[in-house]
Parts: C-alpha cells; structure tokens; sequence
C-alpha cells in the first residue's frame, strides 16, 4: 500500500503552510493558533509513527520487568496474582511481536521489487509455458491484494459499487493468525 | 537485499540507460529528461499573483509588440496537474481591434502528475479550432523563458463541467447528470470525437509530435512513455504492473492510419453553457498525440469516469450506455471499431492512469513539487481500484 500515512501527513502539511495558513485572518488569533498547534502535532505524528511500535515494545519490556520485580518484593498480597497473569501475558506478546512494522514494510518492498523484477524477465521473453503459470499466479495473487486494497480506502468513496467490497475487518487475517 | 537507485536525485547514467531503454517520441523524451533532471532541485514554493503577472507581460510584450493591460488576475481551480490563472486583457487583437479579452494562463508546476509539453497543447489546440469547440490558444512560453515555468496563455471559455445540481468527486470524475441533459450532450460527445479523429494531421502544424509508422509504432511508442514513467517514479514496485506491462508488448495492435487522439476525452474536460446545453469547449489536451483513435474509444469507457443510470446500466462518461456509444461512434466516424485494439487500449489507458496516480502522485508529493500536493495525494487512493481494473482486463484478454 503505497497510500501511508507518512506520505498523507508531508502533503497535508504542505497544504496548510503553503495555502491554509497564509489564507487564515491574521485578526483571528484564535483560528490562527489552532492551525499551527494543528501543524505542530502532525509534525510531531510523522516522527512518531516510524517509532510508535518500538516505542511502545520498550515500554511494555520495562514494565514486565517491574512486574516481575514488584511481585517478587510483595510476596503474598491481594494484587500480586494479577500482576503476575498480566507480566505473563507481556512476555507472551513481546515473544510475538519479535518484529516490528518498518521491518515488515522494509520485507514487503524488497518482495515487491524482486518479484517484479522476476515477472519482468520473465514474460519479458516468447511465450512458453512457464510464462502462462506466472501470470496465473500474480493474477490471483492480485485479485486478493486489491481487494483489500480498495476495502482499505472505501472511505474516500472511489467505489462505484461500494456494497461489493467486503469490509477491511473481515479480509484481514487476525494477527494471532500471522506466520 | 536490493542495490537501490535513489529516484529522488536521479544519476546521469540512470536516466541515460532509460532514455534508451524505453524510446518513445522527441518530444516526450524531452519533457521526461528534462523534469529527471530537475527532481533532485527545489519543490514548488507558493508563488505570488504578481510574479504570474510580470511573467505574463513579459511572455505578452515579446509575442504582441503592441500596448496592452493586464486586468483583473485571479487564481482558478480545477484539474489536478496545472496552476491557472484568469485575467483580462486589454489590447489590439489583430483582425478584430481594440478589445478586452477574458484569458487563462495554464502553468507547470515544479513537477507535475501528468509531465507534458506546452507545445504541444499549443500546436494541438490550434490544429482543432475549426474542428470541434475549443479555447482560442494565445501565446506559449514552452521553455519558462518568461514565466516560472513552461506555460501557455489561451481564451476564457463560458460554461460549466456539471450542473450546479450535479454531485461528483474531484476532477469531474463521478459525475451523475440528470437523463434530459445526458439526452442533450451525448450525441455532441461523439460527434466531436469523431470529428477530432477525422482531421488530417498532415495538414496541421504539427511540429512537436512525431507521426508514427502504420503497423505497432503507436503502440509501442505509448507502452515505452508509461513504463519508463512507472520505472522513473514508483516507491513499491507492484508484480501485476509488470505483468501488465509485458502483456502489452506482446499484444501490440497495428493502426492502419494513425489520427489525432485527445487522449484524456471525457465528462469533466468539456465546458457546456447551461441555458442551451452546448458543449462550448473541450479542454485539457496536454496528452494528445498522432496515434490510435481507439485509445480515445477506450478512454472514454474506463469504470473510473462513468456512472450507473436509473435502470443500473453503466454510462459511459455518465453520459450514454456503452453499447450505444460505440455505435454511434461507429456511424459518425465511418471507422469501425476493432474490438481487439479496444481491448489493448483499454489495458494500456488502465496502466497509464496507474502509473500517473499511484507513481508519480507519489514521487510528486513525495518532493513537495506542486501547488497541490494534497490533492495529488488524495487521487492515489483511486490507483488500486484501476489496477484492479487492469488486472480484470488481462483475465478478460
């Protein structure tokens, strides 16, 4: 999916400097405050969101560790058994979540290109049978892509039969289910 | 792991084993290059009224050599890929005096989603005037010698892309016009497409397009200019453009007698005047080219700019159900379509129109390097939905 968000928030901002902002009443402070705090925190969201998961991983690895040592220092107390079900549980989510987003974006581009690649020299050559079972297969595997492709932006209403395109949450697989 | 070419700041070399990789058109080779070279430079930076106006006397005073005034300047909008400014002139129009002329400035931004030379929306609209309805072209600054960028300067036309009443999305696409106006504009659609695709090229000046050779030239001449686009501006690479792309060349159809092709003819690049319903100017030829009228044909017919009438049934351009436009189409121009080449074309049209959204809508905003960035951004959303399209088409084949 090439439509992100980092590349949403750089023309968003681009809009609100180069044309929003300068068209704002400069006598209405309060309109002009909100649109550069407005700016600030997309700013703020772009530099974030590269991080957020490893942010939050961080996070969640530090705290089970706490819990792990609170409960150890309490021994025996009304909240301890709670601690520990929940420290087990983030260790069990941290095992899971051994890679994060931008490493799985990263896999995905380099997929993309050296399949790409593949197709290119491949059905780049006279016909043969070799070539008939490759578009078979990115055919196929296109038809399933898109599909979530097109669920994914069905909010900005390019669809002329909206109704035929499942929901987003139905086509995705749960992440429990990932491999 | 991949060896990774920073499209952002092309090499020279890169852009050299393009160039020869995908030749196409003179002219197309040249805006292409050109704008490789100018990516690693600076974006487009808001630009004052002003600076359009200075450019514009001085385009005016190098051109006309006579007194005149510039009045009124404002911003338009509209469209997605060119900055435009109206005024009115006040001047001695040759062979019609003194007068004051409502006009347009039509100016590239840094970068722009659809990359195309203003000579030739300049040379194209000038061969058409006395054919279908069209702005009266003016003036070109085809190399920005006067004006920021390449521009050209044509005539003001009355009429509106849709009814006040009409609901639609950006860019005129997924408009639905009501079935006494449909009634009304539908055989002047096909009339002017025919008759565009009647005009002997020949005949006009014609001097920024090269005039492919019967047989595939044409064909091939458009796979070449969009897959070296695709390759000069894609992020993620996609496998089912590469299919698409592959099929194409295998698939070439031949055209007997190559004609000229508007190449973007459809609701939203027309102007009608509303008390009578005329189709008052057809706009935006900067893709136009000598080639293959079933490109138009095909065009015109993609899912992306058609509607569903009352009964359910597709409406090209929202105007006239398929079946009933190719017929009409095929009485007008005395052509006979081939459904083959229509099928290709309607593959190709497909490709190119992901290729602009999904590629270069990208790579633009990616560098900041329009005056609408945000809107670009927004059109990529449609990408997938028209590949989806190019993936039916090649199951269809």
């Amino acid at each position: 999916m090439q439509l992100r968000a980092d590349i949403q928030i750089t023309s968003i901002l681009k809009a609100l400097n180069d044309v929003v902002l300068p068209a704002i009443d400069p006598g209405n402070q309060l309109a002009q405050e909100q649109a550069r705090l407005c700016m600030g925190l997309l700013d703020l969201m772009s530099r974030q969101l590269p991080l957020q998961f490893r942010f939050d991983v961080d996070e969640l690895k530090r705290l089970a560790n706490l819990g792990e040592a609170l409960a150890e220092a309490a021994g025996v107390s009304g909240s301890t058994e709670t601690v520990q079900v929940d420290t087990a549980y983030a260790r069990d989510v941290l095992n899971r979540a051994q890679a994060g987003p931008s490493e799985v974006l990263a896999a995905t581009h380099a997929l993309r290109a050296s399949t790409s690649a593949l197709v290119q020299e491949v059905c780049g050559k006279a016909p043969c049978q070799a070539i008939t079972r490759i578009e078979r297969l990115v055919l196929d595997a296109s038809r399933e892509q898109l599909l979530r492709d097109r669920s994914w932006l069905l909010p900005q209403r390019w669809e002329p039969a909206p109704d035929a395109i499942p929901a987003i949450e139905a086509l995705l697989a749960p992440a429990q289910d990932e491999a | 792991m991949h060896a990774q070419i920073d499209k952002n700041k092309p090499s020279a070399q890169w852009i050299e084993h393009l160039r020869e990789r995908y030749p196409t058109e003179k002219e197309i080779d040249r805006i292409l290059t050109r704008r490789l070279h100018r990516r690693s430079g600076p974006g487009y930076s808001p630009l004052a009224l002003q600076t359009l106006v200075e450019g514009v006397r001085g385009l005016i005073q190098a051109r006309h050599g006579e007194p005149f005034e510039i009045l009124e300047p404002r911003w338009l909008s509209g469209g997605a890929s060119k900055l435009q400014m109206a005024f009115v002139l006040d001047w001695h129009r040759p062979e019609v005096g003194r007068e004051r002329t409502r006009m347009v400035l039509r100016m590239e931004p840094a970068e722009s989603i659809v990359e195309t030379s203003r000579l030739r929306e300049f040379q194209l609209l000038l061969a058409v005037r006395h054919t279908v309805p069209v702005p009266p072209v003016f003036w070109c600054d085809d190399h920005g010698e006067f004006l920021p960028y390449p521009a050209l300067v044509y005539g003001f036309a009355d009429g509106v892309t849709k009814p006040s009443a009409a609901t639609g999305n950006v860019t005129g696409l997924g408009t639905r016009l009501p079935e006494a106006l449909r009634a009304q504009l539908a055989p002047q659609f096909v009339d002017h497409l025919a008759r565009i695709h009647a005009l002997d090229h020949e005949k006009a000046e014609l001097s920024a397009f090269d005039v492919p050779r019967p047989g595939t030239q044409a064909a091939e001449w458009m796979v070449n200019w969009w897959e070296r686009v695709w390759e000069e501006d894609c992020q993620e690479d996609a496998p089912m453009m590469r299919l698409a792309a592959a099929w194409l060349r295998r698939n070439m159809p031949s055209v007997d007698k190559p004609a000229i092709v508007h190449a973007d003819f459809r609701v939203g690049n027309f102007l009608f005047t509303e008390p009578d319903n005329r189709i008052s100017a057809w706009l935006d030829w900067e893709l136009g080219r000598i080639g293959d009228p079933h490109q138009d044909i095909a065009w015109t017919t993609s899912r992306a700019f058609g509607s569903y009438d009352e009964r359910g049934r597709f409406l090209v351009c929202g105007l006239i159900p398929e079946e009933d436009f190719y017929q009409h189409y095929e009485r007008a121009s005395g052509r006979r379509i081939d459904q083959r080449a229509l099928h290709w074309y309607k593959v190709m049209n497909a490709y190119s129109m992901v290729t602009l959204t999904l590629s270069t809508g990208y790579r633009i905003a990616c560098n900041g390097k329009t005056h609408q960035d945000v809107l670009v951004t927004w059109l990529m959303g449609i990408s997938y939905m028209l590949m989806d399209e190019l993936r039916n088409l090649i199951e269809q084949a």
